[in-house]
């Protein structure tokens, strides 16, 4: 068994980064679309071209959570014969082959809970991971999924949305470990044109009452979203769709979009700096 | 123990996004349905606009043919044609006095969509109804007579393009809308405070059933017999009697074509507790945990889930979970159309065909409540290629 050090830490990242004065970003894929050999090399182009953190989606039939871009990936992924036990395989192989961010793991909840919880948070703390978000999983359920990671001392990530308030927020906000997921918008996961102003205020609103670190996902593509959502607050931010999108279009030969996703992935860890850098002078 | 659960069943597992919404709904349901204005203005929609109490009909010509005493429990007479007004009323009435703006649901078979409808204009809510595009197709009717209604109908092309990817595409809708939306959920099934709703308001059927045999016939039935695969009609009917253990329940689903994974819908036969749409249920997945989908010519009962109560029921013991294939469900529509002169909906069939099929269930001097959920107008153009097929 390999062993990760310290410096796989969700936390050492954000406290490295801060030191560098950057935002995070983290790059969200659903493993096996549209097969595993272009997975594991787009993993590789985003960890090289400025992903700090990997969301590793391991792929699910109803992913009542994601737009139309991610729910084909699912799709694809699973007509291509994707597995969970596939999937923790070849995040295996990632880390064999030299990956060295953090990685989330991310599904919905019935494949944690069909494989078993303890049994899922062990296989994936083997092949590498560090935290799990599972997005259908509200708060007020979590305790023991919450319970099998702290066995195996993976985080498990819980989101804020617009949507939550008051006390509930205090509650999600007093049990974070490794970071906060705030979800920009009311909708599910999907690229916007236009960042709202309302989810500028969310974040500064959460940013005031916690110093977790704040991961800012969902509608986010551009530049000018990330160095806003930074900027505001957030210590970083997620895409996902806008990736998925990119090589969507060259379904024949994917590989083909990855100079094009590179370029991406370079432009949002930019945003990061940029917004980190405004941060600072805003203060 | 957790809030909305029936043993290991239930539960809330929903985005973020969704909680508030939920909690929200809950505190309403718990404060404005018990009052007496509330109630006075339900119950009087049910009996005045509803058609409240449905009568419990003694199917004669059936009972000589089976060998016991048939009671039809006649949802089919609620205006709409089946059961589904009951919750549809309840749940509108709610939203508007939540001072929601709109309704949004999903149907299969398209009669909650249509009593979606209904009571979105009684209370004066513009609905929005997402259905699967092969269910569109199969309920053609009924998809007109939601569009008559003024119902918007969103077709739904995701996934298989049936009941399961259409109530996840009204879920994501639901997360952008929830300040202003309330999703009417048509089952008893997704994520607490749902099943508990749709139950409250479907138990009407059980309270009538219970005066009405006891009038009838003196007593309480021997067995209640009721289709589903959420199973609103069947938790609606089974409630009042859950705690009265000299009566059997029979929950019957969709066997489809054959007890093969991918050609049935019987989850109580192939599937096991899994998650899905906001509730652990019992589901018909594959060995790693994806939902399949399920397959039955009855688009109603078409869904590879079953909610949280009528999971808790049968895998307790207490329900006993049975199912129908596709072939005797069309032989029970034929039977029902010349016994009793009635033309059941599919889903109904399935119960009708298991009575006819496990005569052995039932002693001679037995009262059985058969719930005739529905209607079958809806279906006339299935039953009609079917007999065209066989010939």
């Amino acid at each position: 068994m390999i062993s990760y050090s310290d410096t796989l830490k969700i936390s050492s990242k954000f406290d490295e980064l801060k030191k560098r004065g950057e935002g995070a970003y983290m790059a969200h894929v659903y493993y096996g679309d549209p097969n595993e050999e272009f997975s594991i090399r787009l993993i590789r182009t985003l960890a090289e071209n400025g992903a700090d953190l990997i969301e590793f989606g391991i792929p699910f039939s109803d992913p009542t959570a994601d737009g139309p871009a991610f729910q084909a990936a699912c799709e694809r992924s699973l007509r291509g014969g994707m597995t969970p036990k596939r999937c923790i395989e070849g995040l295996e192989r990632l880390r064999r082959e030299g990956l060295k961010a953090p990685v989330v793991v991310t599904t919905y909840y019935n494949i944690p809970y069909s494989m078993g919880l303890e049994r899922f948070m062990a296989e994936i703390k083997e092949a590498g991971a560090q935290a799990v978000i599972v997005p259908d999983l509200s708060f007020e359920e979590a305790d023991e999924l919450v319970r099998a990671g702290g066995k195996q001392g993976l985080d498990v990530i819980f989101q804020i949305a617009p949507t939550t308030e008051g006390a509930r927020l205090n509650r999600i906000i007093d049990a974070a470990s490794g970071f906060l997921y705030v979800i920009n918008v009311e909708g599910v996961t999907g690229t916007k044109k236009e960042l709202q102003r309302s989810t500028l205020e969310l974040i500064r609103g959460v940013r005031s009452r916690t110093g977790i670190p704040l991961m800012a996902g969902f509608g986010v593509s551009k530049k000018e979203h990330v160095v806003d959502l930074v900027s505001s607050g957030a210590d970083g931010v997620v895409t996902g769709s806008a990736i998925a999108e990119i090589y969507s279009r060259k379904l024949d030969g994917p590989e083909d979009a990855l100079p094009e996703i590179a370029r991406f992935a370079r432009e949002i860890k930019a945003g990061c700096v940029e917004g980190f850098a405004r941060r600072s002078l805003n203060r | 123990m957790k809030k909305g659960r029936f043993g290991i069943f239930g539960g809330q597992y929903v985005s973020e996004l969704l909680m508030p919404v939920l909690i929200e709904l809950e505190e309403a349901f718990d404060r404005i349905c018990p009052t007496e204005d509330f109630q006075r203005r339900f119950r009087g929609l049910l009996r005045d606009y509803g058609g409240r109490p449905t009568p419990l009909y003694y199917a004669q010509n059936l009972s000589g043919l089976v060998g016991f005493r048939v009671y039809l429990k006649r949802e089919d007479l609620l205006c709409g044609g089946s059961h589904k007004l009951n919750n549809s009323l309840g749940q509108a009435l709610l939203a508007s006095r939540m001072n929601k703006k709109r309704i949004i649901t999903e149907t299969a078979a398209g009669q909650h969509g249509v009593s979606a409808a209904m009571a979105g204009n009684i209370v004066g809510l513009e609905t929005e109804i997402f259905m699967g595009v092969k269910d569109m197709e199969r309920q053609e009717s009924n998809v007109k007579r939601m569009r008559l209604l003024g119902g918007r109908v969103t077709p739904v092309t995701t996934g298989y393009g049936l009941l399961k990817d259409a109530v996840s595409d009204t879920l994501r809708e639901w997360t952008t809308s929830s300040r202003t939306t309330h999703y009417l959920m048509g089952s008893a099934v997704g994520p607490h405070p749902f099943p508990m709703i749709v139950a409250t308001f479907q138990s009407v059927i059980g309270e009538e059933i219970k005066a009405q045999v006891l009038e009838k016939d003196g007593g309480l039935p021997d067995a209640i017999v009721a289709c589903g695969s959420g199973g609103s009609n069947a938790v609606g009917a089974f409630r009042p009697f859950i705690e009265e253990k000299d009566v059997r329940l029979y929950f019957i689903e969709g066997g489809g074509e054959s007890l093969d994974a991918d050609n049935c819908a019987a989850a109580f036969a192939l599937g096991r507790p899994g998650v899905l749409h906001g509730a652990v249920m019992q589901i018909l997945q594959d060995e790693h945990g994806q939902i399949k989908p399920s397959r039955t010519r009855a688009s109603g009962l078409n869904y590879p889930g079953r909610g949280p109560e009528i999971s808790h029921l049968c895998q307790t013991g207490r329900v006993k979970a049975g199912y129908a294939f596709d072939r005797d469900v069309f032989e029970a529509v034929r039977v029902m159309c010349r016994t009793e002169g009635l033309i059941p909906a599919l889903e109904t069939a399935h119960a009708i065909a298991y009575v006819l099929k496990n005569k052995e269930d039932f002693d001679r001097d037995d009262v059985v409540v058969i719930n005739y959920s529905g209607r079958g107008d809806k279906d006339l153009d299935l039953i009609f290629r079917h007999s065209e097929d066989k010939q």
